[in-house]
């Protein structure tokens, strides 16, 4: 891509019209079954349900928040930790196999990374049971774990904040790998050689040159890994414990099955307006206008 | 043919057309939602042309052969006896789920699929005061006199109008004895500083709570929120000091086997099964008491048939149609009677006749507590309080 | 390439608009030993990746003593010959693929037409539209579906299968939106042009010329929806009802027991997807020489 074409050149065209129409479905779909349900989630929030089976009823009720806060900050505190540790293993994990893939996949790179999105297919819930049957107390992993110095002969990965954070780390591992292959695709690099020529060891040429250009992609592949492991619920179900529950049990459990939808609604808002908060952090720390182009 | 202009409008037209068939088909669709009610539990397939849909737990009728349901044992039986087609689901799972399943059917006076559910106890207790069961067409089930006389008429359905009990079972106290390395016999033994990490707790509230308080001395018959506090203060504090691994539903039978739990709460129908296949899997009803529950028949409101499931629900209090059920499931069974048939049958089922687990004794029975029925406000305060410490 | 290029914008449309092209020679970058400890670093990773799978895999011969397909008790072939064995998964898998199907359909055509609107014209309200699209992408799913939840609740639709679709049509339309417009980014629309002037219609213009070079895209776009769709359990789990996917029906059942069927079926698809990986990444080796 050695120039961006100007708009004029690339024949875009100019309809009052048309744009509009190709665009009309999609956004049509998206504003009411993604803007008009989240403003129902907002009063909803602010509702209050005078008995459990009962229709809640709107009237301003602010306490939603207040307990959402008071007597959920804990799991949201957790969440984000996790969320957080996750987010970091999955650049450290996803990064080197996603350079690997871009500089030296050669004619197999299409298959290669097509190869990260296939566990997608199983569901990754079934991926989830399968590492509790890896984990299992009495499987050879732990054995092996227990092995280790500081360990000891009952030591155990299942149902542990290790477990869980593992969990989100893995499963949301292909979302952070296809964004940093994609920014590592478009480098040429025979700017490391260039940078090699002029006496740069690999690592400066990685560190100065590659690595800041594919920083993009770190921060979408962060995001997409992120947002949906904070608001998770079920890699706690399987892997962890009570001790290790985060804020998604709670709102799960709080919209299915105690039907407190007043309550539940409220600390979805306040997942939501977090999460928001930190995107927009991160991309100013980043340099960045935002999400979209 | 001048380009940009003729495309420039043959574009805007197909945008907008594309735009317009793309929406219609969506939005009908959405509104489409409301009629899809007869959609079935667990399967989205309807009745068909069965007179009676039976939407039941996993594993909890025979089925001799393992063949498609209906084939073999006593569903076929039941076809063979009346003539009648019954369908036969495995569609519950949790009681919790099964509640947010119907209720948006129920509450709005709609038919769910079936018309024979098997709530727990305390879950019809619910239904019933929210007015969502029939009642039931006893008239026509005279086998109805069988009911064991310790589940007639019980809190949850003080009438006895609305509910017959399917299968009755206790929690106690399940453990590997390869791991604990000794018998366990009480509530306390759970606590032990060696199993930490390596104790289960069901999620299924009334189980876990109640044995917990029958230690802590406090009885089931008329629940408070109150009088329970410090039965959930203790099992806050077990699970804060990491003694408690999990809240599961069954699959701390999986636990167990994989070492993954020393001991757990559990219950007798399973450990039953569990320990044919390995003996280091024991059950035992603590000193200081188990729970006493059952799963019941119940028909929602407009259901189809009812006097075809009154004759399905008569077929099953039959003794021997009863005792074949309780040879394959190993649960206590409500119907009077199934102790000589399974006698009769010989073999591993007269085996089970003599099991405590199945037909306890006075003694075992004066060990076992029934839950009273918890009102509205009351239920709420338990659940909210037991999800808050559960993590679930 | 210059620096802008790279510092532009993150890549959130691109995630996998630029996935599955391009094929390249391996470029010698770093020294010896440095790219012989990362591939066996990369190697190491796909193992990684792969084991939950292989678990899954190597247990459709496993013949479980009770109820719970977790531990291995003995080989068997029993699973294989029936795979179909358990009519309530049976159906919910099948349910799964009718959603998947339909939902990827719909999104497809809606999220394409999206992406054509975004790079062919010039129009207001563009920058608001891509911000609006990249909105259901950055929210949690659990929000998603909590908000679907009560927005069916509320008007009185009983959630099932209409609602479990309508909900994956959503997310999956920006994401569509965004591969395929990440595909046709940078595209010189002047070809139209060229192919009406010689007298091509505009239909045929469209199908001969438009269609053909935004397909690699789609068909991208269509074989990660599938898969996401497939993936998904926690917005299903709030717009379901009594309805159930695969995955749901999997965790309901898991309360009482997990059947090897699970694992024969997980590893149908994942056979599936394989064999539609090895074609499609021939299919995008020739499109991409012929994009260019």
């Amino acid at each position: 891509m050695a120039r961006r074409a100007t708009a004029d050149d690339r024949g875009l065209r100019k309809s009052k019209w048309a744009p509009y129409g190709f665009l009309s479905p999609g956004i049509i779909w998206l504003v009411l079954f993604f803007l008009v349900p989240v403003g129902i989630l907002l009063k909803a929030s602010l509702s209050t349900k005078p008995s459990r089976f009962e229709e809640p009823v709107f009237d301003w009720n602010f306490s939603n928040f207040s307990t959402a806060f008071g007597d959920y900050g804990t799991e949201f505190v957790r969440s984000f930790v996790f969320a957080g540790i996750a987010t970091l293993l999955a650049i450290l994990i996803g990064y080197p196999l996603a350079y690997w893939i871009a500089t030296r996949g050669g004619r197999w790179k299409n298959f290669l990374i097509g190869l990260v999105v296939v566990p997608f297919f199983t569901s990754y819930l079934i991926r989830t049971i399968a590492w509790t049957s890896i984990l299992q107390d009495d499987g050879p992993v732990v054995a092996l774990y227990r092995l280790l110095p500081w360990v000891g002969a009952d030591g155990r990965i299942l149902a542990t904040p290790m477990a869980v954070i593992g969990g989100l780390t893995y499963n949301f591992m292909s979302f952070m790998i296809l964004p940093i292959y994609v920014s590592l695709e478009k480098i040429d690099f025979r700017l490391t050689e260039a940078a090699a020529d002029l006496g740069s060891t690999p690592w400066g040429a990685f560190r100065k040159v590659v690595f800041p250009l594919s920083l993009p992609g770190v921060f979408a592949g962060s995001l997409l890994v992120f947002i949906p492991a904070a608001g998770d619920y079920l890699n706690n179900r399987y892997l962890g414990s009570p001790q290790t529950s985060m804020i998604g049990t709670v709102v799960q459990n709080k919209f299915l099955v105690q039907f407190d939808y007043p309550q539940a609604a409220a600390l979805s808002i306040v997942l939501m307006v977090i999460i928001t908060a930190m995107v927009l952090v991160y991309s100013r720390f980043l340099g960045t206008e935002g999400l979209a182009v | 043919m001048s380009g940009p202009v003729t495309r420039r409008q043959f574009m805007t037209r197909a945008g907008l057309a594309a735009g317009g068939l793309v929406v219609a088909p969506s939005v009908l669709a959405a509104c489409g939602g409301s009629d899809s009610k007869s959609s079935g539990s667990g399967s989205s397939e309807g009745k068909g042309d069965a007179q009676v849909w039976f939407d039941n737990w996993t594993l909890y009728i025979d089925k001799p052969d393992d063949e498609l349901y209906g084939k073999g044992g006593t569903l076929d039986e039941f076809q063979k006896a009346t003539g009648l087609k019954i369908k036969y689901t495995e569609g519950i799972n949790d009681n919790g789920e099964l509640f947010a399943k119907i209720q948006p059917l129920l509450s709005k006076g709609q038919p769910i699929g079936p018309n024979i559910i098997a709530p727990t106890f305390w879950m019809a207790g619910r239904l019933i005061t929210l007015g969502w069961v029939e009642k039931l067409p006893l008239d026509k089930v005279p086998n109805a006199k069988n009911l064991i006389t310790s589940l007639q008429k019980p809190p949850s359905d003080p009438t006895g109008e609305y509910s017959l009990p399917w299968q009755a079972g206790i929690a106690g106290i399940a453990y590997n004895q390869e791991i604990t390395g000794r018998e366990l016999r009480t509530v306390q033994d759970l606590w032990d500083p060696a199993f930490k990490g390596k104790i289960g707790m069901l999620t299924e509230m009334r189980d876990t709570i109640g044995l917990i308080a029958m230690s802590e001395g406090i009885d089931l018959d008329k629940p408070t929120f109150d009088k329970f506090q410090p039965a959930f203060d203790k099992l806050d504090k077990e699970v804060k000091n990491g003694q408690i691994r999990q809240f599961t539903g069954n699959d701390y039978v999986d636990d167990l086997e994989q070492g993954n739990y020393a001991a757990c709460i559990g219950w007798s129908g399973d450990v039953v099964q569990l320990s044919k296949s390995n003996p280091n899997i024991k059950f035992v009803v603590p000193e200081s008491g188990g729970t006493l529950w059952f799963d019941t028949m119940v028909i929602p409101n407009e259901a189809s048939n009812v006097d075809d499931v009154a004759k399905w629900m008569d077929f099953v209090y039959d003794p021997v149609n009863a005792a074949r059920i309780t040879a394959s499931v190993q649960y206590i069974s409500p119907v009077q009677g199934v102790q000589d048939e399974l006698r009769k049958m010989g073999g591993d089922a007269a085996e089970l006749a003599d099991s405590q687990l199945l037909f306890p004794d006075a003694s075992t029975l004066a060990n076992l507590q029934s839950w009273g029925n918890l009102d509205k406000e009351q239920e709420q305060l338990f659940d909210e309080e037991f999800a808050k410490i559960s993590g679930t | 390439m210059t620096m802008s290029g790279g510092v532009a914008p993150p890549t959130f449309e691109e995630v996998q608009g630029g996935g599955l092209t391009g094929s390249d020679r391996p470029r010698r970058v770093g020294s010896g030993w440095g790219r012989r400890l990362l591939t066996v670093v990369a190697v190491c990773i796909y193992i990684y990746l792969f084991l939950p799978l292989l678990n899954i895999i190597v247990y459709t011969f496993n013949d479980p003593k009770g109820r719970y397909n977790l531990s291995w008790d003995g080989f068997t072939l029993a699973n294989w010959a029936d795979p179909f064995k358990d009519a309530e998964l049976t159906s919910a898998f099948l349910r799964s693929l009718q959603v998947a199907g339909i939902a990827v359909l719909v999104a497809l055509v809606m999220g394409s037409m999206v992406a054509i609107a975004l790079s062919r014209y010039r129009f207001t309200g563009n920058k608001v539209t891509e911000v609006f699209l990249v909105l259901p992408l950055t929210t949690p799913e659990i929000v998603l579906g909590a908000s679907l939840y009560q927005l069916f609740l509320g008007r009185n639709v009983v959630l099932g299968f209409s609602t479990v679709t309508i909900a994956h049509i959503m997310f999956l339309v920006s994401f569509v939106a965004l591969t395929v417009k990440a595909r046709v980014r940078g595209f010189d629309w002047t070809v139209e042009d060229a192919a009406m002037d010689l007298g091509a219609s505009p239909t045929r213009t469209f199908w001969k010329i438009t269609f053909p070079l935004i397909l690699p895209g789609i068909l991208a776009a269509a074989l990660l929806s599938f898969a996401l769709s497939m993936d998904d359990y926690i917005i299903t789990d709030f717009t379901k009802g009594e309805f159930s996917t695969f995955p749901i029906q999997v965790n309901n059942q898991f309360r009482v027991s997990f059947p090897p069927q699970v694992n024969v079926l997980a590893t149908i698809v994942l056979i599936v997807s394989v064999l539609l990986l090895v074609l499609t990444s021939v299919r995008g080796d020739r499109s991409s020489v012929t994009t260019r």
